[in-house]
């Protein structure tokens, strides 16, 4: 399975390892998909794959060093603005927006990663992306 | 076999039979041609995308004391005041004057509030004449308070709008949407099978079956005519002059909408009735989105004639990727990229749909034309271009990056120039050096041209416009860029001292 976070680090665990610890320590896969540093924490999203209990003993690790937050939704369409165009279908990097056989432009929630693409290619500003 | 009048007997009676171009398209695969046209009374299009050219016409009323209005905005965004002393019109288009705001909000906006029944700011301008003594006028308006709002688009309903890619290493901002790098999407616009003129036209006149000034039709959720062809009027590519009332129109089908980084535009709903007077006006009306041609361009190309890529159809375009056979770095590689429309073909439907409800309801009745759509033609317009090439004169100065920063220094002095491009042994661009690098080097105590140089250079092709050539100086605020030919061999530099030249007059 798959689960996405958001993640803050403490500043003592800034200059530690903590995220390839996790991956040596539990086995589970990480990508990182976005990672911003400041002086007094770190914030990053991360999206886990593994097992459901190599997620949970992830999380568990991950959580000794900072505060760990599930993202459930991203990404919030206006749905009186939107006219199912298409203008962001060639936007997500990911495939996360399609067009289905009744010309509705869908978004697969749950797969969004935040990168904001869409929201920058609509020409209705039907899109808002919840940080 | 059938005329209108009878038609709209029908419809009075409420017998006729109606379907949109989809069902059609059915119709006809299963029961043929002749059997269609000889029970389908209607058949009815419809369309749902952007459209620049549109605006509309609007009369306020005179104040008291009158104005001429000369200077008139509207929430900020500028309308025409070249017409009497209170008519105006709206375009599409126009950019708000307030340079935060551009683009966000412009004519298309206005348009839309003003369906939406939102009040409008209006403040004009004008100058002083003995029959109009007001000098200025600022006041909140809404749609109800205007006497005339007329929606006349001087051209909409393209019959078929080309397809976009784009060649460049970085991403486009278009009125196609943002295409991506390296052919990395392809953008389409058109309501393909649905839409007016496909379905309407005759292949072997290139004319129009039915569709004529004075065809009657759906814009923007009210009833509205055909006045002529539209601009660039050439079918295959034909394009329809239209005009409707505004205080008619819903909200739905008129949609304003801000293409980034490039301009607003309103998203328009056309609809239009093709009754079916005969066996070959039912049979183009099945015509579907795999029959109709769609050439690719490449928009990452900044001049008029854009090459083609590929050709292909609706189908393959809304099936949500296609396979392009593309150069890239001189390599000829296939590439199957994503596809993304610009114009919305859900709405197309509904467009058709409710236009198809409005004749079953008996409150939509079909006109003849009283004549055809006009002139055809469509050619570029009779303006100088200044190529790359027609700048460069001098041969190329060029070093190799093995020389020291006092040889580099040298060389500027000697050829009197500020820019220095780094070639490797086969004359490839490699870096460049500016009189400024040099300059840094000696306050940073840098030793040799490989510290200094900028790797990353910004290049120009001899082919390429002097115009393109400029913005893309002023974009990454640079003063020189190097001319490079397909092998990133250095022919030449153009710098901004060059293209001033080409203002200032002095060659």
């Amino acid at each position: 399975m798959r689960k996405r976070i958001y993640y803050w680090t403490a500043s003592e665990h800034i200059n530690e390892p903590v995220i390839s610890d996790t991956i040596l320590n539990t086995g589970v896969k990480i990508n990182i998909l976005k990672a911003k540093v400041e002086p007094q924490e770190a914030f990053l999203i991360l999206e886990l794959f593994g097992s459901k209990e190599t997620i949970e003993k992830a999380l568990d690790y991950l959580s000794k060093f900072g505060e760990v937050e599930e993202i459930s939704k991203v990404i919030k369409r206006d749905s009186e603005k939107c006219v199912h165009c298409g203008c962001c279908i060639t936007q997500c990097p990911i495939n996360a927006i399609y067009m289905d056989e009744e010309y509705n432009v869908v978004f697969k929630e749950e797969e969004c990663v935040g990168c904001k693409n869409c929201m920058k290619a609509c020409p209705f500003k039907a899109i808002e992306i919840i940080e | 076999m059938k005329t209108i009048k009878e038609i709209n007997e029908k419809i009075k009676k409420g017998e006729a039979v109606v379907v949109t171009a989809e069902e059609m398209i059915k119709i006809v695969e299963e029961e043929g041609a002749k059997r269609a046209a000889d029970y389908v009374d209607v058949v009815t299009t419809g369309t749902f995308g952007a459209m620049c050219s549109s605006g509309v016409f609007i009369n306020f009323g005179h104040s008291d004391p009158p104005i001429k209005m000369l200077k008139i905005y509207l929430n900020n965004v500028e309308a025409y005041g070249g017409l009497a002393a209170v008519d105006t019109y709206i375009g599409a288009t126009q950019p708000n004057e307030d340079p935060d705001v551009d683009i966000d909000y412009g004519g298309a906006h206005v348009i839309e509030d003003l369906v939406r029944g939102k009040e409008v700011e209006l403040y004009a301008e004008g100058y002083t004449t003995d029959c109009y003594p007001r000098k200025d006028v600022n006041v909140k308006i809404t749609l109800d308070d205007v006497n005339q709002a007329i929606m006349v688009n001087p051209r909409n309903g393209y019959q078929t709008y080309a397809a976009a890619t784009n060649s460049r290493d970085e991403k486009i901002y278009t009125y196609m949407g943002i295409l991506l790098p390296e052919y990395n999407n392809v953008h389409y616009s058109g309501a393909g099978q649905l839409n007016p003129l496909q379905n309407d036209y005759n292949p072997e006149t290139k004319s129009f079956n039915t569709i004529g000034i004075g065809t009657r039709i759906f814009l923007g959720g009210g009833i509205g005519y055909v006045i002529g062809e539209g601009t660039q009027h050439n079918p295959p590519f034909g394009t329809l002059m239209v005009k409707g009332d505004l205080k008619q129109m819903d909200p739905k089908f008129i949609r304003a909408a801000t293409m980034p980084r490039y301009g607003s535009t309103l998203y328009v709903g056309l609809g239009i009735p093709i009754p079916v007077l005969n066996e070959k006006i039912a049979e183009r009306c099945a015509i579907r989105d795999e029959d109709i041609e769609v050439p690719i361009y490449d928009y990452g190309t900044p001049r008029r004639d854009r090459p083609l890529i590929a050709k292909t159809n609706y189908k393959v375009l809304r099936s949500g990727k296609i396979t392009l056979r593309v150069n890239i770095d001189g390599k000829e590689i296939e590439k199957t990229v994503k596809t993304g429309s610009v114009s919305s073909y859900k709405m197309a439907r509904e467009v058709a749909e409710t236009l198809k409800q409005w004749i079953l309801d008996g409150k939509f009745l079909l006109t003849e034309r009283v004549d055809t759509l006009g002139r055809a033609e469509y050619k570029p317009m009779k303006s100088p271009i200044t190529l790359v090439k027609d700048v460069l004169s001098k041969p190329p100065i060029t070093a190799q990056s093995n020389i020291s920063i006092m040889e580099a220094a040298k060389i500027l002095i000697k050829h009197n120039i500020n820019h220095l491009p780094i070639v490797d042994e086969y004359g490839r661009l490699v870096g460049i050096i500016t009189s400024w690098d040099i300059a840094k080097a000696l306050a940073q105590n840098k030793k040799t041209i490989e510290e200094i140089m900028t790797r990353n250079v910004i290049t120009a092709h001899e082919d390429e416009p002097v115009d393109h050539v400029a913005r893309k100086m002023s974009k990454h605020n640079i003063s020189g860029v190097p001319v490079v030919d397909d092998y990133r061999r250095v022919v030449g530099i153009i710098t901004s001292e060059d293209i001033s030249r080409l203002f200032g007059g002095k060659k």
